[in-house]
């Protein structure tokens, strides 16, 4: 075992506490010594709770002694992107404009946390009101890469990417409405799951497109991924929309090998305009998928250029019609890009954007087509590595919405598919900052997902990399 | 289709009742003028018998393998 309790993975931790090797306790002052180290160089927690997580770990330690379990991550201490609902506590959501928000109820991907028994260490930050894919934010700073401080982490889940990176919490809720989950996981070399629209609840989480959120983890590897997604997943009467089915047991499926799968790579558009590092990346990645015994096939998918022009237009206008009353009545309280990107919304007629909802099936029917046969597809997630902060600082210039649409090219066709995608680290630049890769699946197939990428975790180790402190 | 123009995005920013300047108008024909450009070869060509619930419909049939 670790001599350090913070560096364990998220399931290693939990058993070990339920095993009694360690405390809650010692877990949780390893996070916050590593917490104290690592906060002032990323800036990845919004609020650090130091005091109420070592009485909830002396809480959870003392049921423990008396034989009394809180579920599968008794007394494990985890934070979350601040945009989770928690009652009776402050939720920023990344904004001024709440930034003395109390939640009135808990979401239901955090109630459900909470049952298994974690505990909360603070809340991390995150792009304002989630609308953001570099980490940049205009009213509490930028959050640092911790393999390079210089450099972007990736948002809007940029705390989460930030903290898991480092090892400062085992894992963290992020949220992927076009691609906030999976950037921050390739930028700063950790596992991040966008989960199937519709399989985790959004309730009580902050929503900025009705139609295109997810809620998902950001872990160290595809198994704590799994673990997190078994807990979260499922029906919930308080949001219509999650999917009523039976929830699979998605850490059996990280057992298996990749032998006789068969993955996908596209011949288009995800290999077009890449970064030479990002492409040696995918090209190794592909090689050990084939070492592995994995089938590589290339694929013809749809177009998929409209599919990012769809998510576009879906996005910014319901982002700008749950933001509107604070569009009239706070614009000044809103950092220029945010409010940039959200009066785009105003732009665009409501045919224009039923439209692309009314597209959405047939497009989805036409992806589903064209990988019949594959169990995956892998594309990169982002055709760079991590941009540095300086130049990625674009604010609301009149260029910054055509960098930002670069950026999340390679992501946003999924969110508009509501397919479920693993990013996971694949690799590294020469300058040693992570590059990582998407795996893309049929609706609902999380289970295979997380298959192939504990498969090509137990065959590579770019997963356990570790950022130093210097 | 084509991309609004600042004009139009002005007109129509008035019509919502979030009134912006010319500038930010001509700022927001910038930005989401490709994603109209992009979905144009869609817009106006969807058969009729199509609705937004579609998507859950095969969403929920998946592909099969």
């Amino acid at each position: 075992m670790s001599a350090e309790p913070a560096l364990l993975s998220l399931s290693e931790v939990a058993h070990a506490i339920a095993q009694k090797r360690l405390s809650s306790r010692e877990v949780t002052q390893s996070c916050l010594k590593r917490i104290a180290d690592w906060q002032p160089r990323l800036n990845a927690f919004m609020t650090i709770e130091a005091e109420a997580a070592l009485s909830a770990a002396d809480d959870a330690d003392a049921a423990l002694a008396k034989g009394k379990s809180g579920g599968a991550l008794h007394g494990v201490p985890l934070a979350h992107k601040d945009m989770y609902y928690d009652a009776g506590r402050v939720v920023t959501c990344g904004s001024r404009i709440r930034r003395d928000f109390v939640a009135a109820s808990t979401s239901t991907a955090l109630q459900r946390l909470k049952n298994a028994g974690t505990i909360r260490l603070g809340s991390l930050q995150m792009a304002e009101f989630a609308y953001g894919p570099t980490g940049h934010n205009s009213h509490y700073g930028p959050v640092h890469n911790p393999f390079a401080v210089d450099h972007i982490t990736g948002g809007s889940s940029s705390g989460s990417g930030a903290a898991v990176a480092a090892r400062l919490t085992f894992a963290a809720l992020g949220s992927d409405t076009g691609g906030s989950i999976r950037m921050p996981a390739h930028f700063c070399g950790v596992t991040g799951l966008k989960t199937t629209y519709g399989l985790i609840s959004r309730a009580g989480a902050m929503p900025l497109s009705q139609s295109l959120d997810t809620v998902g983890p950001l872990a160290r590897s595809a198994e704590d991924c799994a673990l997190l997604l078994g807990l979260m997943a499922g029906a919930d009467p308080e949001d219509p929309t999650a999917a009523m089915g039976a929830v699979p047991d998605y850490a059996a499926a990280t057992g298996q090998s990749l032998k006789g799968l068969r993955v996908g790579v596209p011949k288009a558009f995800y290999v077009d305009d890449l970064d030479s590092e990002v492409a040696e990346v995918l090209d190794n990645t592909v090689d050990i998928f084939k070492r592995e015994g994995a089938q590589i096939v290339a694929v013809e998918l749809p177009e998929q250029s409209q599919l990012t022009a769809a998510c576009q237009l879906v996005l910014a206008v319901e982002a700008a019609a749950f933001h509107k009353r604070w569009l009239i009545e706070r614009p000044q309280d809103y950092g220029p890009q945010v409010l940039m990107r959200l009066q785009n919304g105003l732009a665009i007629p409501g045919v224009l954007y039923l439209e692309a909802m009314r597209w959405r099936g047939s497009a989805l029917a036409a992806h589903h087509a064209a990988v019949a046969g594959l169990d995956a597809v892998i594309a990169p997630v982002a055709p760079v590595a991590a941009p540095t902060i300086a130049e990625s600082d674009i604010g609301n210039s009149p260029d910054a919405e055509a960098v930002i649409q670069r950026l999340t090219r390679f992501t946003r066709p999924i969110n508009y598919l509501g397919l479920p995608a693993l990013a996971i680290p694949a690799g590294a630049t020469r300058a040693g900052l992570p590059v990582g890769m998407q795996l893309i699946g049929r609706s609902f197939e999380e289970a295979m997902l997380l298959r192939i990428g504990a498969a090509f975790q137990r065959a590579t180790d770019f997963h356990q990399r570790l950022p130093a402190l210097s | 289709m084509t991309r609004p123009t600042a004009k139009e995005i002005k007109a129509v920013a008035d019509v919502a009742g979030v009134p912006v300047s010319g500038e930010v108008a001509t700022r927001m024909a910038n930005s989401i003028g490709p994603a109209f450009e992009g979905f144009g070869p869609v817009a106006g060509t969807l058969p009729f018998d199509l609705e937004p619930a579609t998507f859950l419909v095969v969403q929920f049939a998946k592909g099969s393998k």
